[in-house]
């Protein structure tokens, strides 16, 4: 056995992950890949040791299932076989693992900083590619940015107008939110999560309330799991609605861009009804929830999502018919499904290629094992497609909202969440707004968490949107990036 | 030429330099509305230039003397054509047998000297806009003399002023003409004046923008100049669309001034109609665009050649 199999978010032992022998271990995740599995996290269960045993956490959507493997690295030998050649979805997780704990992955074709300079590179400073000729030329936008945004650094390789090759350079952000999670208590590791990235608040937490409460092996009501996942949807609903108001604003379309922004008001004053933050922070808490809104918040948010739900067809009909908005949607900023499953793209951004991939059907959680959401894919991979999807998910999401709150089951949303369980861990998946995320959870034998490992959807797909701009115009730049919608704190951590 | 007709003659000057901000705050105000928003006052823009005449003026360290006598030149430029330029049946200051040509190489003049301080600082994004901003112009330029250069040509005078005033209105041919004109002219307006669908003036993207990226560095008593230069050229290229619509003066004066007030008011509500409901183009297809404009100026003088 070169793997444990286990569910989303069911604790196991860690002894039971198969420690296997360096070669062995390239075999089968090789083996897997071939497969059809996804590489979902890469790192080193005991960082602070110098033999270290590194964690591999596979899954496969088609038979939702989740393989981990590891193996462990003697003192002097830091190094094992580079997967990212034949399968480049590796290539940023060994980057990482590279750059964390000097694990070097042999034959790696571009092994860069992921948030340090020069730990990997030795005290050599990573240069960026460069293209070399008489009109070539290079633009370096950020990391200071003109708008009110995070920092990061982009490196357009350009001729004319025209964009070879994007190179995207982040880390400015970093705050070590894993370490920091160690080393605070339960009521302070909610609050981190909830800051992972400021847009997900309720999709980070929504994963770490459930890894922890998988640890405590402790069950939370049917109304709690219903009330998180209402909460989880609306505030893919406001993200959505954001995004598309940004896409619409990104091409002067102002009639768009204020519509939108109208409507994400009236959903985030929805999840404000509920626990008080328009971005409902606080929210959730392991064992449950911290407010139980009452009938009248229900109301108001039924009929707040009412007016959502008809004005955002209406304005949907009118930014989908407008030829000059779907002359500059359609087309721009490719990527194609082939290109998509290879680099292991996540969220609408994978779905508006193609690849049929989401969480909340494939790994159900909570509320979607019993009312299950469809998956939507669309084929183009464009600005269009990634727009169309985000339109579509909001209606699908304000449906299940409906469904939900008129059939809102009776109960606590507090339960006693019990103590961790020793030399165990988890892998808690979930469908953020932007797609999928992963926090892997691991206990110490005192019972207390010894290692957190976070996986933003943002750290798939920023590779995609520098694959996007490809031969693409560098003034479609804001637009692409704008589809995308993605994070540099949650990249950063 | 005696002393009151002088006067008279720098009547437009002095309206345009007075009502220009006045004309973008409208825009702006409409636009608003149209998007269900309250929106700034009409007098926004004034408050801008009072604000940015205050506030100091910070030169880059790789900024040469191209850096500080563009702006100035630049402007001085676009206020010279305010005297060519006539509105209604004042003449203007200067009026004399090809200012047209004139007209169109000023604010050439004006493009130039901006593109060189752009290019100055040695900025990527703004050489970017500068090398969008001269692409550009190469294809507006035809604009120009296809709309007004072919009724020059047809009507036998190259100064604006007798153009203009040799338009008879009774020939239905003339129809034609204010029809085919007024699209080009505005077209000719919305580039020129970096509005949409070709230039977002409201984007805050450095690598999407033409115009604005172009003064990126520029601030106090330059960005004053900048913006009041661009708020001029609006108003400019509105008086040039609306005197279109002169030959109505030819019946009754009165006629003629409310026509032109409300053509000028009508334009504003159509550049707020397009900024709302349409989305800026793609880069690559603004020459597309461009050659329209010029294609249906050659069309006007085809038309004017064989109907005759």
């Amino acid at each position: 056995m070169s793997f444990l199999s286990v569910q989303n978010h069911r604790p196991f032992h860690i002894s039971d992950i198969p420690v296997i022998s360096v070669s062995e271990f390239e075999n089968s995740i090789r083996q897997s890949l071939q497969a059809g599995f996804r590489l979902i996290s890469l790192f080193a269960l005991n960082p602070e040791k110098s033999e270290k045993t590194v964690l591999a956490v596979l899954s496969n959507p088609l038979t939702s299932s989740i393989s981990l493997t590891a193996t462990q690295f003697s003192k002097d030998d830091h190094r094992f076989n580079s997967f990212a050649a034949d399968f480049p979805q590796t290539n940023y997780f060994e980057c990482e693992l590279a750059e964390e704990n000097l694990i070097i992955p042999n034959g790696h074709p571009w092994l860069r900083p992921v948030r340090k300079q020069s730990t990997v590179l030795g005290d050599q400073p990573y240069s960026l590619y460069q293209m070399e000729g008489e009109e070539v030329h290079e633009v370096a936008v950020g990391p200071i940015h003109a708008g009110v945004i995070e920092p990061g650094h982009f490196r357009f390789q350009c001729h004319g107008e025209l964009v070879y090759h994007l190179e995207i350079v982040l880390g400015y952000q970093k705050r070590g939110i894993e370490n920091l999670l160690l080393s605070a208590n339960s009521r302070q590791q909610t609050i981190l999560c909830e800051s992972i990235t400021g847009d997900t608040t309720i999709g980070h937490s929504m994963a770490h309330v459930l890894g922890i409460e998988a640890l405590a092996h402790t069950n939370v009501s049917l109304k709690t799991q219903v009330l998180r996942s209402i909460a989880e949807e609306l505030e893919r609903v406001a993200m959505h609605l954001a995004g598309l108001g940004g896409i619409a604003n990104d091409i002067g379309y102002a009639i768009g861009a204020s519509s939108y922004g109208r409507l994400r008001t009236l959903v985030i004053n929805g999840l404000a009804l509920f626990c008080g933050s328009r971005f409902g922070k606080g929210f959730l808490v392991p064992g449950g929830l911290q407010f139980d809104p009452d009938e009248e918040a229900i109301e108001k948010l039924k009929s707040n999502l009412t007016t959502v739900l008809n004005d955002v067809s209406a304005i949907n009909l009118v930014l989908f018919d407008s030829t000059s908005v779907l002359a500059r949607l359609d087309h721009t900023g490719t990527v194609t499904r082939e290109w998509a499953s290879e680099i292991g793209m996540v969220g609408p951004a994978a779905r508006a290629s193609g690849i049929d991939l989401d969480t909340r059907s494939q790994f159900p959680y909570g509320a979607y094992r019993y009312f299950p959401i469809p998956l939507i894919t669309l084929g183009t991979g464009d600005v269009f497609a990634r727009t169309r999807i985000r339109a579509l998910e909001i209606e699908d999401s304000i449906r299940f909202i409906f469904e939900q709150l008129d059939n809102l089951p009776a109960g606590s949303t507090q339960t006693k969440v019990n103590d961790l369980q020793p030399d165990s861990g988890v892998i808690s998946v979930v469908e953020g707004w932007r797609g999928e995320i992963v926090h892997s959870l691991f206990t110490g034998s005192d019972g207390k968490l010894t290692r957190y490992k976070i996986k933003d959807p943002s750290f798939h797909n920023w590779y995609g949107l520098a694959l996007a701009l490809r031969n693409e115009a560098i003034s479609d730049f804001p637009l692409c990036n704008k589809s995308f919608d993605l994070s540099y704190a949650g990249h950063d951590l | 030429m005696d002393l009151s007709v002088s006067l008279q003659g720098l009547f437009p000057f002095v309206l345009i330099l007075l009502v220009s901000p006045f004309l973008v705050g409208l825009i702006n105000k409409q636009k608003a509305i149209l998007t269900g928003r309250i929106g700034a006052p009409v007098w926004q823009p004034y408050y801008d230039l009072a604000r940015l005449s205050r506030k100091e003026t910070i030169y880059a360290t790789s900024a040469s003397f191209i850096s500080r006598i563009a702006p100035v030149i630049s402007f001085s430029a676009i206020l010279f054509t305010l005297l060519i330029l006539p509105i209604g049946y004042v003449r203007p200051l200067f009026s004399f047998n090809g200012d047209i040509i004139v007209f169109a190489y000023l604010l050439g003049l004006a493009r130039f000297f901006q593109i060189l301080g752009a290019m100055d600082i040695g900025s990527s994004f703004e050489g970017m806009g500068a090398a969008r901003e001269a692409t550009f112009a190469v294809f507006a330029e035809p604009i120009f003399f296809f709309t007004l250069g072919s009724l020059a040509f047809i009507s036998g005078h190259t100064s604006i002023y007798d153009i203009y005033h040799s338009i008879q209105l009774d020939e239905p041919s003339a129809l034609v003409f204010i029809i085919v004109s007024s699209i080009s002219g505005f077209i000719l307006l919305v580039t020129e004046c970096s509005r949409m669908p070709i230039d977002d003036p409201n984007t805050h993207l450095e690598l999407t923008m033409i115009h604005e990226v172009m003064i990126l560095d520029n601030s106090g008593i330059d960005l004053f100049l900048y913006q009041y230069g661009s708020y001029i050229k609006i108003m400019v290229y509105a008086v040039f669309e609306a005197s279109f619509f002169n030959p109505f003066s030819m019946a009754n004066e009165w006629l003629g001034f409310s026509v032109f007030i409300v053509v000028i008011f009508l334009l504003t509500t159509v550049i707020a109609w397009v900024e709302t409901m349409i989305a800026r183009f793609k880069m690559k297809s603004i020459p597309q665009y461009l050659l329209f404009a010029t294609a249906i100026g050659i069309l006007n003088l085809l038309i004017y050649t064989f109907v005759r």
